[in-house]
């Protein structure tokens, strides 16, 4: 039985198969490419810029429709499945460009993210107060408007947003972009919390060094292709790999 | 002159709110919505022909046509989105797609009246008993105090329903910022559908409440209202509700007091100019906040 929650724990919760995606016309923005999401695990995309790496994310999202292949949650296709319905499937998404609504309060941009589950209030509000005390700087906030939160605060909100449903996947695009030093600090240990929860936590990221110590597994793309792949260790110790990587950092001058 | 000016600034007020309630169910469609509804003016003298229809024809009170102009045009605002909205919002300037498939409904309304009514001007003939009452010297139409009374009485209701309950809060998001809904799964098809029906109801509420307050409408009156509605808007702040009103309110005030002072026809150039000078000190309006949009 031990052994059956622990092979649980690292399930398959999402994959990419073989997808294929373009903006317009034969502009193929990801090509061919086959991803897993573990349960437990945090899962790094990284890249030089332009590599397709926020397009995973949206292309799971539904923005953007696989011209080939397939995107399975829990071994079923998305194929088809409305974009709105991915919230109540256990699907949380936290894009890099600003994902609040800025004039509501704290509190509000909460409860519309409760919004499918709206009809159940005793849920609603029993999930809300949860959140509110779990990030006491939210609580603390609940009825200022999210426009006055600093950046870091804003980026704990949207985190906070999206896990309110308890979702089984997390999709995190360059969470730390543009914040506080101690704030981003915060949200990886955030992340690494997270997959210690058992969530599938997918992280794309610029900042190369700490997206891997906090990745469990990392896929490198390249011009919507998959280069490489593996744990962090075996990246960390293969050659060619750290002068790719140190090439990008220059060219990102990050 | 000393009862005169009194008598304007109320007259401005009751006014104001009529306008604030006309850029109110304006600014719900076009601030989430991003649908510019040049039918709109048409909508609201839609509205006006309904009470004129109901009082006229029928011998009832305009206030019976209230719930009959806000159902029959919120239907039409219903089968309008179902069968355009989804297109213009996916076409790749919704702006101006809806521009002129509205611009086509408007003409299309203003030419089925004049079908069914007639080009002649009109005035609902139902008359309040007593026709005006005084007050602290003031002499105040029935019909006029029906009309502000019954908008004084809507406007909590409609910011209660846009401020306290989760419709309202999802609809002024989308105001702010529409790609955000997607995120927390909400369906902008079945809320836009939901605001735009609501919207349109209310245009046709405000058309019977015109119908109390002005003497007379004809079925070439919509692109006036529709240029109010959007000044109104602009005026307190794009996707603004309470900038709806305060827009209203400004407008009305300058164009009954210039009217006073300098003659009717500087009115309406009064109310632009102040507009104007609005977006020069505050391009995002009287009660706008740009950085809550996305």
């Amino acid at each position: 039985m031990t052994e059956l929650s622990s092979d649980n724990v690292k399930a398959v919760v999402a994959e990419f198969c073989d997808v294929s995606a373009a903006y317009f016309g034969d502009i193929h923005v990801l090509r061919n490419l086959s991803l897993v999401f573990r349960s437990g695990t945090v899962t790094g995309i990284i890249g030089p810029n332009g590599a397709g790496k926020s397009t995973v994310l949206k292309t799971f999202m539904g923005a953007l429709k696989p011209r080939s292949g397939d995107i399975r949650l829990y071994g079923k296709s998305l194929a088809g499945v409305p974009n709105h319905v991915l919230a109540l499937m256990g699907v949380a998404y936290v894009p890099q460009n600003r994902s609040l609504f800025l004039g509501l309060s704290v509190e509000d941009n909460l409860l519309l993210g409760c919004w499918p589950i709206r009809h159940d209030r005793v849920r609603t509000r029993r999930i809300l107060d949860r959140t509110l005390t779990e990030f006491p700087m939210l609580g603390a906030a609940r009825r200022n408007l999210a426009g006055s939160l600093s950046g870091g605060q804003r980026r704990f909100l949207e985190i906070a947003r999206a896990l309110l449903l308890d979702p089984k996947i997390i999709l995190l695009d360059e969470p730390t972009a543009m914040i506080a030093p101690k704030f981003a600090a915060d949200v990886y240990e955030k992340i690494s919390a997270l997959a210690a929860e058992g969530l599938a936590v997918v992280l794309v990221d610029q900042n190369i060094k700490p997206c891997i110590e906090v990745s469990n597994y990392i896929y490198v793309l390249e011009l919507g292709q998959k280069t490489t792949e593996g744990t962090a260790d075996f990246l960390q110790s293969d050659d060619k790999m750290r002068e790719e990587i140190g090439r990008w950092l220059e060219v990102s001058g990050g | 002159m000393a009862t005169l000016v009194p008598n304007i600034i109320l007259n401005a007020a009751i006014l104001g709110v009529i306008y604030g309630f006309l850029g109110l169910s304006l600014t719900i469609v076009y601030g989430g919505m991003r649908i510019a509804n040049l039918a709109h003016g048409d909508i609201v003298v839609a509205g006006s022909f309904i009470t004129y229809a109901l009082t006229a024809k029928f011998g009832y009170s305009p206030i019976a046509a209230l719930p009959v102009a806000f159902t029959y045009l919120s239907v039409l605002g219903y089968g309008l989105y179902r069968i355009a909205g989804k297109r213009l919002q996916n076409s790749r300037e919704p702006e101006l797609a809806s521009f002129l498939f509205f611009y086509g409904v408007s003409l299309m309304i203003s030419a089925s009246l004049l079908f069914v009514f007639d080009a002649d001007a009109r005035a609902i003939s139902f008359q309040f008993r007593p026709l005006s009452f005084q007050f602290l010297g003031l002499r105040v139409p029935h019909a006029r105090l029906v009309a502000a009374g019954v908008a004084l009485a809507l406007v909590p209701v409609i910011f209660w329903a846009l401020y306290q309950t989760i419709y309202g809060k999802a609809l002024r998001g989308a105001i702010m910022n529409r790609d955000a809904l997607r995120i927390v799964g909400i369906d902008i098809d079945r809320l836009s559908l939901f605001a735009f029906s609501i919207s349109f109801g209310l245009a046709g509420m405000t058309g019977v409440l015109i119908a109390l307050v002005f003497p007379a409408f004809s079925p070439f009156s919509g692109m006036d209202y529709t240029i109010l509605g959007f000044v109104v808007i602009v005026l307190g702040g794009l996707g603004s509700p309470l900038g709806a009103l305060a827009g209203g309110m400004v407008f009305a005030l300058t164009e009954q007091l210039t009217t006073l002072y300098l003659g009717q026809s500087t009115g309406l150039i009064a109310g632009f100019l102040v507009l104007v000078a609005v977006i020069v000190v505050r391009p995002a309006g009287l009660m706008g906040q740009v950085e809550w949009r996305a």
